[in-house]
C-alpha cells in the first residue's frame, strides 16, 4: 500500500492546488470582479466597502456551499459505483435526485413555497425516502443485490420523474417556481441552507471513507469478497447509508446537480487507479473542483447574468467524459 | 449403465425445460395480442362520443354512420396506432441495446437518443415552428445524437465500455441544452416544451403515423434478421471473433438499428421514458434467456404498455392534456417490481 500511494501523492497535491486556485477564482470572479488582494483583505483583514461586502456576503457562502456539495456528490458517486459494481451508477440512478425533486415540487404546489431555504427539509426527506425505498426493493435475504439496486433505483427514478412532470404540468405557477430549482444551482443560497444538513454530510463522509478499503474486495465479486473475510452485506448497507446521507444533503442544498457523482469517479480512475482507498479521497477533491469550475464558468459566460451550475456541469463534463471514453483501452 | 440413465434423465429435463419456455413464450404472445386487441377496441369506442365495439370496428373499416367513421378513422385510430408503433419501437430498441451494451440499465437514454430528440423538438418550439414540423425535429435530433455517439466512440472499433461512457456523455450534454432552454423560456413555452419532452401521442395524423410506422416495420425486420449476430456477440468479443464475426461492424449495424427504432418512436410519441428500459426486463423475467422470440415479445409488450398508458391518460385521469409519458412509468413499474420479487434465483448478471 505505502509505495503506490506515495507515488500518487504529487497527483493528489496537484489536485488540491487546483482546488485552492478554483476557490480563489470563485471568490474573485463574477458580475463584479474583485482583485485577489482585496479578496484576501476582505476575508482576513478588516476591509469594508462594497467589494468586501460582495466577497463576504455573496461569494463566500456560495464557494463554501460549492465545496461541500461537490465533495459530497463526488464521494457519493464513487461509493455508489463501488457497491453496485456498475459504472453507470450514481446518486441519480438510486432515485435520490428524483425523490428530492418530486418532494420539492409537491411542496411548492401544495404549500405554495417560493424560497430555496424552505425547500431544504423537503428535499432531504424526498431524497432519503427514495433512496431507502430503492434499497428496500433491492434487499434479498438480508443482502442488497447490486443489479436489483441499480435497476430498482432507475425504475423508481423514472416513476418519480414522471410524477414530477405531471404535477408541474398541472399547475403553471409550480412549473415556474420549480424549473429553476430543478436545474441545480449555487446562486441565491445563503449559508443558512448548508448548516442544517452539515452534520449528515460529515457523517456520510466518515462512513464513506471507513468503507472504502472494503469496496476493493467487493470489486472482486461477492463470493471472493466473502472468502477474504469481508462482511459483504454490512459493507453494502453501510455504503448505501453513506450514499443516502451524502447525496441527500447535497441535493437539499443545491438542487439536483446531475453528472458530478457520475463523472468524478470516472475522471479520477485513470489518474489514481481503481483502488478505492485512493479513489474516494480523489473524488473528495475532484467533485468540488468540477462543481466550482462549473459555477465560475457559469458566472463568466454570459455576464452580468449567469448560467445555473447544474447546466454548466453537464456541458463541461460531457466532453470530458467523451474524451475519457476514447482512452478506455478495452 | 447408470451414466446412460443420468444422461437420458438430463436430456428429458432439458427438453421439458425447453417445452416450458416455449409454452411461456406462446402464452405471453397470445395474451399480449389479446390485450392489444382489447385495448385497441377500448380506445376506439371510448371518448366524448361513446359507441358500441361492433360499431367502432365497422367504422374503422369505413362502414356505418359517416359521423362515426370520421371520429374513429380521423381522430381515434391514428392516436392508438401511434401509441402501438412507438411502444413497439421502444421495446425492441431497449431489447437490442441491453444485450449490445451488456448492461441491464441500457436504454435510449444511455445513448443520447432521448436527449437528442428532446433537443430537436424543443429547438423547433423555440424557433416557433408549426406543430407538424416537431416530429421531424425529434427524428433529426435523435439521429444527430447517434452520429455524435458514433464519431466519439469509434476508434478502430467499437468497444462496449467506450460506447456506454460516450453515450452517457452525449446524453448529458444534450439534456443540459434542453434544460437550459426550458429555464430560459418564458413560462408558457416552458410548459409546452415540458409537455413535448415528456412524450405524448396527442393529435397525431395519418401521414405521420404511416411514415413512421412503415419505417418502423422495416427497422423491426432488420433487427430480427440481425438477431443471430446479437446472439454471437453475447459470447464475448473474443469468441465472436473466433467464430468469424467482425464484432465492431456487427455492433455498429445493431447500434444503427436500435437508434433508428428509438428515434422513430421519438418522432411519433416524443421521448417516452421507461418503456425501453423496463419492457426487456419484463419479457426476460417471464420467458428466460433471450431468443429471437423475445425481441418480438418486447415489441408487443411495449405496444401494450404504451397503448394502455395512453388510455389511462385520456380517460381515467381527471387532468386535461397530460402527456402519456407521465403515466408509462407509473403503470409499468409495479409489473417490473413484482416480477423482480418473484424471481427466486439470482438475477443473471451479464445476460441483460
Amino acid at each position: 500500500m505505502p509505495l503506490p500511494a506515495l507515488r500518487r501523492l504529487p497527483l493528489l497535491l496537484a489536485g488540491l492546488g487546483a482546488l485552492a486556485l478554483c476557490t480563489a477564482l470563485s471568490l474573485a470572479l463574477g458580475a463584479r470582479s474583485v482583485p485577489l488582494p482585496t479578496v484576501a483583505d476582505a476575508l482576513f483583514g478588516d476591509a469594508h466597502g462594497r467589494e468586501a461586502l460582495v466577497v463576504t456576503g455573496l461569494r463566500l457562502p456560495r464557494t463554501v456551499i460549492g465545496l461541500a456539495v461537490g465533495a459530497a456528490l463526488g464521494v457519493a458517486g464513487a461509493v455508489a459505483q463501488g457497491i453496485t459494481r456498475n459504472p453507470l451508477a450514481s446518486p441519480t440512478t438510486l432515485g435520490i435526485n428524483a425523490g428530492a425533486g418530486f418532494a420539492v415540487v409537491v411542496a411548492i404546489f401544495a404549500l405554495k413555497l417560493n424560497d430555496p431555504v424552505e425547500y431544504v427539509w423537503f428535499a432531504f426527506a424526498g431524497a432519503a425516502g427514495a433512496a431507502l425505498f430503492s434499497q428496500a426493493l433491492a434487499r434479498r435475504a438480508g443482502d442488497i443485490d447490486p443489479v436489483r439496486l441499480a435497476l430498482g433505483g432507475t425504475v423508481l427514478q423514472l416513476v418519480l420523474l414522471s410524477w414530477t412532470s405531471a404535477v408541474m404540468l398541472m399547475n403553471q405557477r409550480t412549473l415556474d417556481e420549480a424549473r429553476f430549482w430543478l436545474a441545480g444551482s449555487l446562486s441565491g443560497r445563503p449559508l443558512a441552507v448548508l448548516w442544517p444538513v452539515l452534520p449528515t454530510l460529515l457523517l456520510g463522509l466518515v462512513v464513506a471513507l471507513a468503507v472504502s478499503p472494503a469496496l476493493n474486495a467487493l470489486a472482486l465479486g461477492d463470493d471472493s469478497a466473502q472468502a477474504l473475510g469481508v462482511p459483504v452485506t454490512r459493507i453494502r448497507l453501510a455504503g448505501g447509508v453513506a450514499v443516502v446521507l451524502l447525496s441527500g444533503s447535497a441535493v437539499a442544498v443545491a438542487g439536483p446537480v446531475a453528472f458530478i457523482g457520475l463523472a468524478a469517479p470516472h475522471l479520477v480512475r485513470p489518474l489514481l487507479g481503481a483502488d478505492h482507498r485512493l479513489l474516494v479521497p480523489g473524488c473528495l477533491i475532484a467533485g468540488p473542483l468540477l462543481l466550482l469550475t462549473a459555477d465560475v464558468l457559469g458566472r463568466m459566460v454570459i455576464r452580468p447574468s449567469e448560467l445555473e451550475a447544474g447546466i454548466v456541469t453537464a456541458f463541461l463534463g460531457a466532453p470530458l467524459l467523451a474524451l475519457l471514453a476514447r482512452k478506455v483501452a478495452r | 449403465m447408470t451414466g446412460a440413465v443420468v444422461s437420458v434423465r438430463t436430456n428429458r429435463a432439458k427438453s421439458t425445460a425447453r417445452v416450458r419456455v416455449r409454452r411461456r413464450v406462446l402464452l405471453l404472445a397470445a395474451s399480449g395480442l389479446l390485450a392489444l386487441f382489447v385495448l385497441l377496441t377500448l380506445s376506439l369506442t371510448t371518448g366524448e362520443m361513446r359507441m358500441p365495439a361492433a360499431t367502432a370496428l365497422r367504422a374503422l373499416a369505413g362502414l356505418g354512420d359517416p359521423g362515426d367513421v370520421l371520429v374513429v378513422q380521423e381522430f381515434r385510430a391514428p392516436r392508438s396506432v401511434a401509441a402501438i408503433v412507438a411502444g413497439a419501437g421502444l421495446g425492441a430498441a431497449g431489447c437490442v441495446l441491453q444485450r449490445l451494451f451488456r448492461n441491464p440499465l441500457a436504454s435510449p437514454d444511455v445513448m443520447g437518443v432521448t436527449g437528442g430528440a428532446s433537443l430537436g423538438a424543443v429547438a423547433l418550439i423555440a424557433a416557433g415552428a408549426s406543430q407538424t414540423l416537431i416530429p421531424v425535429g425529434a427524428l433529426g435530433g435523435g439521429l444527430l445524437a447517434a452520429l455524435l455517439l458514433g464519431v466519439f466512440a469509434w476508434r478502430s472499433g467499437l468497444a462496449v465500455t467506450r460506447l456506454v461512457l460516450t453515450g452517457l456523455a452525449v446524453q448529458a450534454g444534450l439534456a443540459a441544452a434542453v434544460n437550459l432552454m426550458i429555464v430560459r423560456f418564458p413560462a408558457e413555452l416552458a410548459g409546452s416544451a415540458l409537455q413535448w419532452t415528456t412524450g405524448s401521442v396527442y393529435g397525431r395524423t395519418w401521414t405521420e403515423v404511416w411514415g413512421a410506422g412503415g419505417a418502423m416495420v422495416l427497422a423491426l425486420a432488420v433487427a430480427l434478421v440481425l438477431h443471430r449476430r446479437l446472439a454471437v456477440l453475447d459470447l464475448g468479443d473474443d469468441s465472436a471473433g473466433a467464430l468469424g464475426l467482425n464484432s465492431s461492424t456487427a455492433r455498429l449495424q445493431l447500434l444503427f438499428v436500435a437508434v433508428a427504432l428509438a428515434s422513430l418512436a421519438a418522432a411519433v410519441a416524443g421521448p417516452v421514458t421507461f418503456v425501453a428500459l423496463a419492457v426487456p426486463h419484463i419479457v426476460r423475467f417471464v420467458t428466460g434467456p433471450p431468443t429471437a422470440a423475445s425481441l418480438g415479445l418486447a415489441a408487443l409488450t411495449g405496444a401494450v404498455l404504451l397503448l394502455a398508458s395512453d388510455l389511462v391518460v385520456q380517460h381515467l385521469l381527471p387532468i386535461e392534456g397530460l402527456p402519456v409519458g407521465a403515466v408509462t412509468a407509473t403503470l409499468g413499474a409495479p409489473w417490473l417490481l413484482v416480477l423482480m420479487f418473484r424471481q427466486s434465483s439470482p438475477v443473471r448478471r451479464n445476460q441483460a
